[in-house]
């Protein structure tokens, strides 16, 4: 009874210590940060805005990459004067890739820092989570990489700036079709949200376009799939297209060709990056799939980001970083038009964007909110990526 | 105030999952990796009344705490035979298959999830729920049933040998604590309006079995410190300063690697987990 009286105590006290920490722990934060934005404007002035994602755990390189990107593009305004004369501040949460994270870090972004906008989240889920709880702050959010369906359709306030993944299926399905002449598809897809996605647009076009011979499923992280391609091998198809991310494809395309599975390898934006080449070598050459972004594309304004990116971060951007940095320039944008102001007027001055020219394709929202851009086609050639639309 | 507000409802919510598993392992010995999936089956249980049935809140987050209990009794029976490292491997393969089974399944969306769930869940909510939890659970605990779960952790054959029927109670753990994760997987889908099979994988059941050790293993109260540490730690050292939010993590996991040197046995320790300590303490009471 005695020990159980005292430890009652020790938690309650422990419970009013750790209250009081987080609460000191926070404003001084607040104080902390005053003095980081000392430059001419007031700290008042500055105007805030936000980007959640995993920075850390196993999927960390795509909100390294995301904040990256959008880093560059606040530097980019910060350099041209800022929104009229307002220094931009980029304030960036780390989430783990977890919801319970994702949802702290975007009412921290709301509440604590009272920015305008943020960027993100990175993954679907993320999005899901934290999407609700900006929708009802009414904090335009607008998330450059979560591709599974129903994401603009949190709210008026969630925008999206990447390729859907229905929409990147169906017009890699046509294309096959149409252009390389395939007639039998086999699936291969990572069983989460963007494989599903893509496996279900993918299949509906192509069964009506030509045929398929196979779906098989994986996880995130295996890395044998021989099993699941000695079934596709038995149904003889002409193509493989692989629904998941480079990692995975990499192996797969590499077992399937030990296995002597011709199949043309077709993929999604997952496939675009450089590891997809160094772990896939010779399997992976001709393989076609779509894209958001190309580092080799001619235009002035990506080869401008490609420099900028490299010379900053001594590495090659990817689709997440091109997809944030167009994201957070649609943003900064909008929000340099309301002159700082967030809210409803953001809001509608984001619905606004129309044909926006970003390194990732011309811009514009449908009514919910999600992009409507050009699809590029990529297909590895001499172990690089060439672009063949 | 909604962020403290939303980081004091996960504390409640983590509070009950912590307390839940000390049920399992701080106070019946019984060492569970898969207390995630019982929170994750009450909140797919829960949700899909609400969404389906279009239950009402309170009767869809009982149902589903009714439903991981089910499912407790279920896995309890052919695995809590089961002794010390089998029952964990056996609980661990559990955890794995209800993933995949929550990924597959048409009803829950697969991979996708459950979305569209209202907001209900708050403060008050999940504080009478946790009130209740520990009100109950100390009921219990003090009953026959509890000294019962108590006599299997200190010594199985011993509490055989006195004619309580280990399995039996094993089960019935297994069963009350599947209950309240399931409740509080409830209370989670309707504080964050999304679920997905990942938020209730082998990390989540690790995270509840690290709030119940580093608060001190049998002890409900140490299981509450537990899960308030370990829910407010990541969020402190966010907000302290942008060079440790950098590196937060490395610190929370340092932080819990020093707890453990210093108080290996958890910060409150249980009442007679030390056998020798427990009889110093019976002489001297005697003295």
């Amino acid at each position: 009874m005695l020990m159980s009286k005292r430890s009652r105590f020790l938690t309650i006290l422990f419970i009013i210590m750790l209250t009081a920490a987080l609460l000191s722990g926070c404003s001084q934060n607040q104080s902390e940060k005053s003095p980081d934005t000392s430059q001419p404007a007031k700290p008042d002035e500055t105007i805030k805005i936000g980007t959640i994602g995993p920075l850390t755990g196993n999927i960390a390189t795509y909100g390294l990459s995301t904040k990256n990107g959008v880093e560059i593009a606040v530097e980019e305004f910060n350099q041209n004067g800022g929104i009229n004369g307002k220094p931009i501040k980029l304030i960036s949460e780390d989430t783990r890739g977890e919801q319970t994270e994702a949802a702290n870090a975007a009412s921290k972004l709301i509440e604590q820092d009272k920015v305008v906008a943020i960027v993100g989240g990175v993954i679907s889920s993320e999005t899901l989570t934290a999407g609700p709880i900006a929708n009802d702050a009414k904090v335009v959010m607008i998330s450059s990489s979560s591709t599974a369906a129903g994401v603009p359709e949190i709210g008026d306030y969630i925008f999206r700036n990447c390729l859907s993944d229905e929409v990147q299926a169906i017009q890699l399905a046509e294309y096959a079709v149409k252009e390389l002449g395939l007639k039998k598809f086999a699936i291969m897809f990572t069983n989460n949200d963007y494989g599903l996605s893509l496996k279900e647009a993918f299949e509906a076009k192509a069964k009506e376009l030509a045929g398929i011979t196979a779906i098989e499923t994986y996880n995130d992280g295996e890395k044998d799939f021989r099993a699941q391609l000695t079934k596709i091998k038995g149904t003889n198809p002409d193509a493989l297209y692989i629904a998941g991310y480079y990692t995975e494809a990499a192996k797969i395309a590499q077992q399937a060709k030990d296995q002597g599975l011709n199949a043309q390898i077709l993929g999604a934006d997952g496939f675009y990056s450089p590891v997809l080449l160094e772990l896939g070598g010779n399997a992976v050459e001709g393989a076609v799939f779509t894209a958001g972004f190309f580092t080799d594309d001619p235009s002035e304004n990506t080869q401008n980001f490609v420099k900028v990116y490299k010379e900053k971060f001594n590495s090659e951007p990817d689709m997440f970083a091109a997809q944030a940095y167009d994201a957070a320039m649609i943003l900064l944008t909008a929000i340099k038009n309301t002159d700082g102001k967030g809210g409803e007027v953001l809001q509608q001055e984001m619905a606004k964007t129309k044909d926006f020219p970003g390194i990732t394709g011309n811009t514009s929202f449908t009514d919910v909110g999600d992009a409507i851009k050009d699809i590029i086609i990529l297909k590895v050639e001499d172990g690089k990526f060439t672009k063949l639309r | 105030m909604n962020y403290y507000l939303q980081i004091l409802t996960v504390i409640m919510i983590n509070s009950i999952l912590a307390v839940s598993l000390n049920l399992i392992t701080g106070y019946t010995g019984q060492l569970s990796l898969g207390h995630a999936t019982f929170m994750g089956i009450g909140a797919y249980a829960a949700t899909l009344f609400t969404l389906k049935l279009h239950l009402p809140f309170l009767i869809s987050i009982i149902l589903g705490a009714s439903v991981a209990a089910f499912f407790g009794f279920i896995i309890g029976v052919p695995t809590l035979r089961l002794k010390g490292d089998y029952l964990a491997i056996a609980t661990l393969g559990f955890g794995e298959i209800m993933k995949n089974i929550l990924l597959n399944l048409e009803i829950t969306g697969g991979p996708m999830g459950l979305r569209g769930i209202p907001k209900v869940t708050n403060i008050y909510i999940s504080a009478v729920a946790l009130f209740l939890v520990i009100f109950s659970l100390n009921r219990i605990m003090n009953s026959r049933v509890g000294k019962s779960f108590i006599a299997i952790r200190e010594d199985e054959l011993a509490a055989e040998a006195m004619g309580i029927n280990t399995t039996q109670f094993k089960i019935l753990a297994f069963i009350i604590g599947a209950f309240y994760a399931g409740l509080a997987g409830g209370l989670y889908a309707f504080l964050f309006r999304y679920i997905n099979p990942k938020d209730f994988g082998f990390m989540k059941s690790i995270e509840i079995l690290c709030m119940v050790v580093l608060g001190g293993m049998g002890n409900t109260y140490g299981a509450v410190l537990g899960a308030c540490i370990i829910t407010v730690l990541p969020e402190l050292l966010r907000s302290i300063s942008p060079v440790i939010a950098q590196y937060r993590m490395v610190f929370y996991g340092l932080l819990l690697i020093i707890m453990m040197i210093v108080k290996p046995q958890g910060i409150i320790s249980a009442p007679s987990s030390n056998k020798k300590e427990y009889k110093n303490s019976l002489e001297k009471g005697g003295q």
